[in-house]
């Protein structure tokens, strides 16, 4: 019966409306946005100009690729990802600097971001490489192959370095590692691996920012001074370990049996952490860390980089519930709020619509990655529903993260928010990363 | 329904994590509306407050104070103009850059080290560098193109005329301290205002002041004007007309400064309205110089220039007091003008023995006669047949030991003696001796020349007792609209009979013609005066001298003391001459400032040793 309709009244007929409405809602109300934050400048069509080029030829990429079938992507996986690190190395060779970042092709009239694309390229490849091992995903040797698909673009965006732009593979790796069914603990142990990777040398400048900290506790300059000094790290380490085998002891006592492989596990992880740590200490620009930092205390560098946070908050709340109106704002009108078109998007929709229009942004967002999600429920395949989830989390993280950050929630990170925020490279990657879900949405049925 | 090669439990158990990783977004996107609500409806007023503060920079245009005039119409504290260096602030630069101070320091040839105080917030102006000389200005605005942020204005700078004189009277501004500010921002004080210091400076401040001016101006975050606001012109202060007369003010100060310690202080009281035609303090200090280093050598000065001895020093009243002891003798005990002790140069009570100013003795005399010589013996005998409770009730007629209420702060209310005091204070009785010497105004009894002053203006008047004041009135600065107009306010009148202030008219006057006021004595004019010369136990004895004139119909009252002076018709009668010299427009000759060998000698009135308090001039309880 569906055989002897054509593709438009097919599309007419199981449109998903809630998706198309946040979808508009959401580009539109950036649009907004970007005006209102253009205006004091020379020409303020410009922005809108470049936004609605980029939108028009998402427009293009979404009919493309929505008739394109997304199952074909998997028979030519290798060649994906390949492509992409591709992309990703010639970046580093042909590619331009933008703020101490090597992350740019340059084409003269415009300029494109290669990890834009890349990281949808990697959703699909990982999908794919989990469709296919999802019976032995519990095993450790597919899980690591799985983690090397994404260490491996990680390594080539940080040889850039993009720190930011890493950001987003980490929610959509492991999101996809535990829909597929990995074990608990072994994510588990991938965060405690991160958070140790990242968590140390973030505290250590940390504490570095206030000396007056470092002076009065002997305890926190200890550990400080570990960081760098290899002997106090191993006593550190050797009193760790000393404690874990310690309460093994006690639990074998209380005849809780625990192998002494889990033990030795979680040490050699905490071991690898910390000596990652080092690395990703060394790798992290000075300004990076400073970011990252003064989100938990802007005081600390209220002129530097707590500026930002501490206008983007001033901006959003002093809209209060109605707003000051569109084109209306002080903070963004007067230059106070600073990365306005991009970053800071959503600060403009917060001083000049208020509580009003941002809590439906916020809505809006929800609902198009909820609807996002509704697809991979209904994908007609595992695959399907394996690229719905991660581009889902995708757009997920990226809306937390930014929205998160301009409320003073998360670090300053420099990501943008999709579908919002003004850039060429972004608005293309999010209208292709829709016209993949509509490509699993159409052919959700197994009639097709 | 879904995932056609796969069967329906491993898609359950996708199911299974699917749904949580939906409510896992669901929770993230909560939060962050929680956040949003707390951020824009619960501290919505504080960031707009923020944003409002950021994006307005207003610019203050400081408002002149008042002018304060004297009784003649004459301008006795004005404004003069002052230029300052001030820096406005831009984005996340609050003080100018090293360059811009090292070419301001070789402009003006000063040493600035600019820095920001505590209060200081977003926006605020810092001032630079201040009392710039024209050609100062002149050479920073050539410069301008290397200053960058730095703008020259003018600002008013509060002027005193005869300053020295005028400075017990006037008292001075300053800068609000920021101890202050929490108090005073309720009345629109802000950081950098001025307020009044001391004097009508400080009880007439809310007249004083002028409303700043400002403009509004918008700025952007690079600290560029956007556009600007209202004009608001600074509107000067109200002008404040006094009831002294500056010249007046000069000849007494000049008058105490001849005086043989040079400090003391006179006031001059016009009698028919309390209003105060002169009130000095000697030594005084410049208003003009209190912000300079000139201040750290006031504070030093042993002769103590701060202090206003008019109003804030307690002395004993000494043989002035007598006038009070006169007319209760008089009221309470009916006593015969003509009624006569012998003075034998001492009086014996008990086993104490007090002395009469006159060594020898005054022989047989009447109560005239013993005003006219201040005889002690006569008194002494007095304040026994009156008792201590009469002398305190006519003490307290005189509304001695409660303040004048003068419309100046810091004024003493000085002390009244009674036995309950005395046993509560010194856990001793109260002894006869101890009336005998309140009788001639020794003791415990503490008075400020203010309180004579009005006291001597009561006896003027018979009886009616008005409050002093020095402020006339009030005008606004056009001379539009009077604000504020004095009108006689009358204290609780002393009601004795017209026998009582004959007889006390006529010893007074006699005090002048023939008494120990003899070189207060003018040609033209009759004088009623007492002196009196009180013994302090820290030093020389105070020299007093109460007046007013003319007696048959007075004008004005005044008293005068000269601190540690000595005998009070030989140092303080010179200065009272002066006044009144100055004030009935007299011109003659003869006001003697040396100590004659042997004059009028009124000596040492002595009290029992155990009358010797330690409470100084400054450290009287009240």
């Amino acid at each position: 019966m569906f055989k002897t309709k054509t593709v438009f009244p097919r599309i007419i007929e199981n449109i998903d409306w809630l998706f198309w409405v946040s979808l508009i809602f959401l580009v539109s109300i950036g649009c907004l946005a970007i005006y209102s934050a253009s205006l004091n400048y020379d020409n303020p069509m410009k922005f809108i100009i470049t936004q609605f080029a980029a939108l028009t030829i998402g427009m293009v990429g979404i009919i493309f690729l929505a008739s394109f079938n997304y199952q074909y992507y998997k028979h030519f996986n290798s060649l994906i990802y390949a492509f992409s690190c591709f992309l990703l190395i010639s970046v580093l060779v042909f590619g331009t600097t933008v703020r101490a970042t090597k992350g740019w092709f340059n084409f003269g009239f415009f300029s494109f971001q290669p990890v834009e694309i890349t990281k949808i390229m990697l959703i699909l490849v990982l999908s794919a490489f989990l469709d296919n091992h999802w019976k032995e995903i519990q095993k450790l040797s597919v899980l690591c192959k799985a983690l090397c698909i994404t260490g491996g673009h990680l390594f080539l965006i940080m040889l850039q370095p993009d720190f930011s732009s890493t950001l987003s593979y980490f929610p959509v790796t492991l999101i996809l590692l535990y829909i597929t069914g990995a074990k608990l603990r072994h994510l588990l142990s991938i965060i405690l691996y991160g958070s140790l990777a990242m968590g140390i040398p973030l505290l250590v400048t940390f504490f570095k920012l206030q000396p007056e900290l470092l002076q009065s506790s002997k305890v926190i300059s200890f550990f400080v001074n570990a960081t760098t000094d290899f002997k106090s790290a191993v006593l550190i380490l050797g009193s760790i370990s000393l404690i874990v085998f310690l309460i093994r002891w006690f639990l074998i006592k209380l005849r809780i049996h625990v192998a002494i492989i889990y033990p030795i596990i979680f040490l050699s992880i905490i071991t690898a952490g910390c000596f990652s740590s080092v690395v990703v200490d060394k790798s992290l620009k000075e300004y990076q860390r400073k970011r990252l930092i003064v989100f938990l205390k802007p005081q600390i560098d209220s002129r530097g980089a707590g500026y930002n946070i501490i206008q983007s908050k001033i901006a959003i709340g002093s809209g209060r519930i109605i707003g000051k109106g569109f084109f209306k704002g002080t903070q963004t009108q007067l230059g106070f709020l600073p990365e306005q078109r991009t970053d800071f998007i959503f600060s403009v929709i917060g001083e000049e619509g208020g509580y009003l229009f941002s809590q439906l942004t916020i809505l809006f967002y929800f609902f198009f990655v909820w609807r996002a999600l509704l697809i991979a429920q209904h994908a007609r395949d595992r695959y399907g529903s394996l690229v719905a989830t991660g581009i889902a989390t995708m757009f997920a993280f990226y809306g937390i993260i930014n929205i998160g950050m301009v409320m003073g929630l998360m670090p300053v990170t420099g990501l943008p928010l999709l579908l919002l925020s003004y850039g060429g490279s972004s608005m293309l990657s999010s209208m292709i990363a829709v016209g993949i879900l509509m490509s699993i949405h159409l052919r959700r049925f197994n009639e097709y | 329904m879904s995932w056609n090669n796969d069967d329906k439990s491993t898609y359950n158990l996708f199911i299974d994590k699917y749904k949580n990783i939906v409510f896992l977004f669901f929770i993230l996107f909560l939060f962050l509306s929680l956040q949003l609500f707390y951020l824009q409806v619960i501290r919505g007023a504080f960031y707009r407050n923020v944003s409002e503060h950021q994006r307005l920079n207003t610019t203050h245009e400081r408002a002149s104070r008042g002018i304060i005039y004297d009784s003649t119409g004459k301008i006795i504290v004005g404004n003069e103009s002052n230029y300052v260096a001030l820096f406005y602030p831009f984005e996340q630069q609050y003080l100018p850059s090293e360059d811009t101070i090292e070419q301001l320091n070789k402009i003006l040839k000063r040493d600035i080290k600019p820095s920001i105080d505590k209060g200081w917030r977003y926006g605020r102006v810092v001032k630079i560098a201040d009392n710039l000389t024209l050609d100062e200005v002149f050479r920073i605005q050539e410069k301008k193109l290397f200053l960058p942020g730095i703008t020259v204005v003018k600002e008013p700078k509060r002027t005193y005329f005869n300053s020295i004189e005028n400075a017990p009277i006037t008292g001075y501004v300053g800068e609000v301290r920021a101890d202050e500010l929490e108090t005073l921002e309720t009345d629109g004080y802000k950081a950098g205002d001025f307020i009044g210091r001391g004097g009508i400076e400080q009880s007439y401040d809310k007249y004083l002041r002028g409303i700043d001016g400002g403009l509004d101006l918008e700025v952007n975050a690079k600290g560029q004007h956007q556009k600007a606001f209202s004009y608001r012109a600074p509107q000067i202060g109200n002008s404040v007309y006094l009831t002294i007369d500056d010249d007046l003010q000069k000849v007494a100060y000049d008058a105490l400064t001849k005086t043989t310690t040079g400090k003391g202080a006179a006031v001059v009281i016009d009698v028919r309205n309390g209003a105060v035609k002169a009130l000095v303090s000697c030594p005084s200090y410049d208003t003009n110089k209190v912000f300079t280093g000139e201040y750290r050598k006031y504070l030093k000065d042993k002769k103590l220039p701060l202090f206003n001895r008019a109003i804030q020093a307690l002395y004993p009243p000494g043989s002035t007091f007598k006038i009070i002891t006169f007319i209760a003798a008089m009221e309470h005990l009916h006593l015969n003008p003509n009624h006569t002790e012998e003075c034998k140069g001492k009086f014996e009570l008990g086993d104490r023995v007090f002395a009469c100013s006159s060594k020898a003795g005054h022989g047989r005399i009447n109560l005239i006669r013993a005003m006219t010589v201040s005889c002690n013996i006569y008194f002494y005998q007095l304040g026994l047949d009156l008792g201590v409770r009469v002398l305190e009730e006519y003490a307290k007629l005189f509304h001695l030991g409660e303040p004048t209420g003068i419309d100046i702060p810091s004024e003493k209310k000085g002390f009244v003696p009674t036995p309950e005091w005395k046993k509560a204070k010194m856990k001793m009785i109260w002894l006869k001796g101890d009336t005998v010497i309140f009788a001639i105004g020794q003791g415990a009894l503490w008075v400020t020349p203010l309180q004579m002053a009005t006291t001597m203006a009561a006896v003027a008047n018979r009886g009616i007792y008005y409050k002093p004041y020095l402020v006339e009135k009030v005008v606004d600065a056009e001379n539009n609209n009077t604000l504020y107009t004095h009108s006689p306010e009358t204290k609780e009148a002393i009601n004795v009979s017209s026998n009582t202030w004959e007889q006390l008219n006529k010893a007074l006057t006699n005090v002048v013609e023939e008494g120990t006021a003899v070189r207060t004595k003018l040609k033209d004019i009759k004088i009623a005066a007492k002196t009196g010369t009180a013994q302090n136990p820290h030093g020389e004895d105070h020299a007093w001298v109460v007046a007013y004139a003319p007696a048959d119909n007075p004008e004005i009252a005044l008293a005068v003391i000269v601190e540690n002076g000595g005998s009070g018709g030989v140092i303080s009668v010179p200065v009272a001459r002066e006044i009144f010299k100055k004030y009935f427009n007299i011109n003659e000759p003869g006001t003697d400032f040396t100590i004659p060998a042997e004059a009028a000698q009124e000596t040492v009135e002595p009290q029992p040793a155990d009358q010797v308090t330690d409470e100084g001039i400054d450290n009287v309880q009240d």
